[in-house]
């Protein structure tokens, strides 16, 4: 048998650790209740977001919870762009919670003790890359009524970085001009951008340095196309970060040049 | 074996000059690169004929899933004996993960009892940019006239796990066959998963 990274560079729980939190220290009956992994990473070391970027893959969480009860898709902490040598990627480093929301049934009873289990299994990536599959356990008892957890900082901090609608009052929209993408963000003031994070791959070029410059009314961002672009797209949706640390939901209607319509008729 | 010695110092030398973006439906750009056992090849001999390119890093976990579960091997060898060159492509740069010399490489091949065509030196990562390699595995495939029809994962599950193997589309497979039909090939290009290609820093 060869060595193997894993054999090299230890497991995955060497460089991460995982746990399953609670923002509230109870269940009460039909009243939402946010829980999430939390993932403490070693320095040096990174997880990715839902858009790994070049290289990579995002967690991936299977849920186990009583009859009855429901949960939400992961909310995603807006990522850091983490560059490699010619590439880059999309993910986290130092810590991040992947929330969710559990929604639990009408009819419960009070008292009754209730487990949340999750199937985590996850890519941590240093210089080298190791898998990791974890799983987690979360009791809780039915009351009445639930008080915050000690953890609810936690839940508040990651808050600060879930994507927000963008204000109503701003406008983006995008033309498609040879290799490139050029993004026109009209804004009640003056913002700076610092990253726009594609939640799709293999629409723009991810390692591309991302220019923008302020015009008058908002700012301008040049995003490369992917060289795995084959055909129009009608959008670019992600998340754009300002310099503020504020990120935004985006979904940018992609106009096409004039000139590709009339190829396109002929 | 008959070793010219100017090969020896040129272990890859890349023909056309780098920023030439490769693109499903282009010629694939021509490298010359040294493999394991000291043959240099050269894409362009091999006209004709189809080609796969397979980027391989062995400390890899996706790299490890497709040859640990065999699924490489058996790929290598079913494609070669339908005629298909196989060009494993080896970009670690010294001291990074992956990194071989010709003399591990063929202790490795011969363990996990691979059967490419040839596996090739790049540790300036010249082919790599070439082709701009973004992960292990990355697998393009060129049809006989030079052209790249291919370029993207090896399959449709991008994860480290073998039990997905079975149920995954082969992308790699199925460019093959639709090109040697003579259909369209139905999946053209596709996001490669994996490790990053350890370039140098």
């Amino acid at each position: 048998m060869l060595p193997t990274a894993a054999s090299c560079q230890g497991k995955a729980e060497e460089h991460t650790t995982l746990s399953l939190i609670s923002e509230r220290d109870a269940i009460v009956r039909g009243r939402q209740l946010w829980i999430g992994i939390r993932f403490d990473l070693q320095d040096g070391w990174h997880t990715y977001w839902t858009n790994p970027g070049d290289s990579g893959e995002p967690p991936r969480i299977e849920w186990q919870l009583p009859t009855g009860f429901q949960v939400s898709d992961i909310q995603w902490p807006h990522p850091e762009r983490l560059a490699l040598a010619s590439l880059a990627d999309y993910g986290y480093e130092d810590q991040v919670l992947l929330m969710a929301a559990v929604r639990p049934p009408e009819r419960l009873k009070e008292g009754e003790s209730t487990k949340i289990t999750a199937q985590v299994h996850y890519l941590v990536c240093h210089d080298v890359c190791i898998p990791g599959q974890k799983h987690l356990e979360l009791s809780l008892s039915v009351q009445t009524s639930a008080a915050f957890s000690p953890a609810r900082p936690l839940f508040d901090a990651a808050r600060q970085k879930l994507p927000r609608t963008m204000p109503r009052n701003w406008k983006i929209s995008a033309i498609s001009a040879g290799d490139e993408f050029v993004v026109n963000l009209k804004a009640d003031k003056l913002v700076k951008p610092v990253q726009f994070f594609p939640l799709h791959s293999e629409q723009i070029e991810n390692a591309a340095p991302q220019v923008a410059t302020a015009v008058p009314g908002g700012l301008r961002l040049h995003l490369k196309k992917s060289e795995h672009l084959r055909r129009p797209i009608a959008r670019l949706e992600g998340v754009i970060v300002l310099a503020s640390g504020k990120a935004y939901k985006v979904r940018i209607p992609v106009a096409q040049p004039r000139n590709a319509h009339t190829q396109s008729k002929n | 074996m008959t070793h010219n010695p100017w090969w020896n110092l040129v272990a890859v030398f890349v023909l056309i000059s780098s920023g030439y973006a490769v693109k499903v439906g282009d010629s694939a750009p021509d490298f010359q690169a040294m493999d394991s056992n000291g043959q240099v090849h050269k894409l362009s001999q091999y006209h004709g004929k189809f080609v796969v390119l397979e980027w391989h890093n062995n400390g890899c976990p996706y790299t490890q899933k497709h040859y640990e579960s065999g699924n490489m091997q058996h790929l290598q060898k079913e494609w070669t004996n339908k005629g298909v060159v196989w060009l494993t492509v080896i970009s670690s740069a010294p001291g990074e993960q992956g990194y071989v010399t010709a003399q591990q490489e063929n202790d490795y091949v011969s363990k996990m009892k691979a059967s490419p065509t040839a596996a090739l030196l790049d540790p300036r990562g010249d082919v790599g940019k070439l082709y701009s390699a973004k992960t292990t595995p990355h697998m393009f495939v060129v049809n006989p006239a030079g052209v790249l029809i291919y370029d993207g994962a090896i399959d449709s599950k991008a994860t480290t796990e073998q039990a997905d193997i079975s149920t995954a589309k082969n992308y790699v497979s199925q460019a093959l066959e639709d090109s040697m039909a003579g259909r369209p090939v139905s999946t053209p290009t596709s996001r490669p998963y994996g490790c990053s290609v350890k370039y140098a820093h």
